[in-house]
């Protein structure tokens, strides 16, 4: 057996771990963020929201239950909050992106970064961007996903199907 | 009898099991079209995953790491706290005194968590050691910090050399939890502790996994691994 003379470090130890489990999950989070984001500086800045909040309702995370559900959930919530809320923004930023990609003889560098699976998930409505991120990108189930975004699975399930038949039809038949 | 596109796409998911399943699967193998659809479904499903796939292997901005290191650094406030900085607090802690019983006031609920654990550290005369079964070596030897699922048993908490330069991994499950380093033989154990999920309690289940990066500090030569050189090292092995 160890000795295990009592030290402030082991007391650190404890006070982070649910940063350290956060902090494991930065990449994944950072996925998603993007994802419905539509562009890496929008997500990371949804990420840092996240992050944030979820730190101020730690307590309200349940040990044992998952935490990268519960972070999604709080995302996602953020993210429709903030469409909502600043909608006139989000067409104009839309718009933008839409007129740079058919304008553009692509000399501006951050159209680089903008493919064509960028363009055709920014034209989706949110409801079916994030039921298609969960599942196809996240890879979680049709009942987790429809946890996240707190609706029946019947419902995540058919804003699957058109999320995926607009993709498809965007991005050229084939996929 | 015909089958809906949201049947469809639920099969090519894999979400249909029992009855529906047979149902759906018996309608594609007498319909090519609907073989198709499944197939362009998961051509789509495959591209987008490898589209966002990149972000996973960038390096995370530090201004949102250092949302998550340094809030919880109670020592001495250099700025620097946190746990994945651990070769500082260790150097520190080497630079102090080990005072046993050392009454460290406002942290004693804790304390009294540390002291309720059980922990076992592999002496050093143990030369032969011994290795981690074949299930446990797989997940050390497959598994990265940023990629695993956050349920995954058992779940690598991170990753760090320690003083001869051997790559090491903590790690905890339901069952146990421990840090094993890489050798010429395998994943040889250097620590073994309790569970870290789903045991009796929460504070259990905190002192655990608390204690297992505790001791990895103490181990660690440096800081431990980014994802990336993680990766690296997961790619060369762990044995470089």
């Amino acid at each position: 057996m160890r000795d295990h003379p009592f030290n402030p470090r082991r007391a650190k130890t404890l006070s982070t771990l649910f940063e350290q489990r956060v902090l494991e999950l930065l990449p994944r989070l950072r996925r998603f963020a993007v994802g419905l984001a539509g562009h890496p500086a929008d997500g990371d800045d949804l990420c840092q929201m996240t992050i944030e909040r979820a730190l101020s309702r730690r307590d309200q995370w349940q040990e044992g239950s998952r935490l990268d559900s519960w972070m999604y959930r709080i995302m996602r919530n953020i993210w429709i909050d903030e469409c909502r809320a600043r909608s006139r923004r989000m067409e104009t930023f839309v718009d933008e992106e839409a007129g740079l990609s058919v304008g553009s003889d692509g000399g501006q560098e951050a159209l680089v970064a903008l493919g064509d699976v960028d363009r055709a998930m920014a034209k989706l409505p949110e409801d079916q961007r994030e039921a298609v991120l969960l599942v196809m990108v996240e890879g979680y189930s049709y009942k987790e996903a429809a946890a996240i975004v707190d609706c029946p699975v019947g419902t995540l399930n058919s804003r699957l199907v058109r999320g995926r038949d607009a993709l498809v039809a965007l991005l050229g038949g084939e996929a | 009898m015909s089958i809906s596109p949201e049947e469809l796409a639920a099969y090519a998911d894999g979400e249909l099991a029992n009855d529906a399943l047979a149902r759906v699967a018996a309608a594609i193998a007498a319909d090519p079209d609907l073989l198709r659809q499944v197939e362009v479904h998961r051509a789509l499903k495959a591209r987008l995953s490898g589209h966002f796939a990149p972000i996973l292997e960038q390096p995370v901005p530090d201004r949102l790491k250092q949302l998550l290191v340094g809030t919880g650094d109670v020592v001495n406030g250099d700025g620097k706290g946190g746990v994945i900085d651990f070769a500082t607090a260790s150097a520190r802690q080497r630079a102090r005194p080990r005072l046993p019983g050392w009454n460290w006031g406002g942290v004693a609920i804790a304390a009294s968590l540390v002291a309720a654990l059980t922990f076992t550290t592999m002496g050093s005369r143990d030369s032969t050691g011994s290795y981690a079964g074949a299930k446990l070596a797989h997940a050390l030897e497959t598994q990265l910090v940023a990629t695993q699922p956050s349920d995954a048993q058992p779940r690598v908490m991170l990753s760090f050399r320690n003083g001869v330069g051997e790559f090491c991994r903590a790690y905890g499950s339901s069952k146990a939890s421990g840090i094993a380093c890489r050798d010429a033989k395998g994943w040889r154990f250097e620590a073994l502790g309790g569970a870290t999920a789903n045991s009796d309690s929460e504070f259990r289940m905190a002192g655990s996994e608390a204690e297992v990066l505790a001791v990895a500090q103490d181990m660690a030569s440096g800081p431990a691994l980014s994802a990336e050189e993680e990766a690296a090292a997961r790619a060369s092995g762990w044995t470089d």
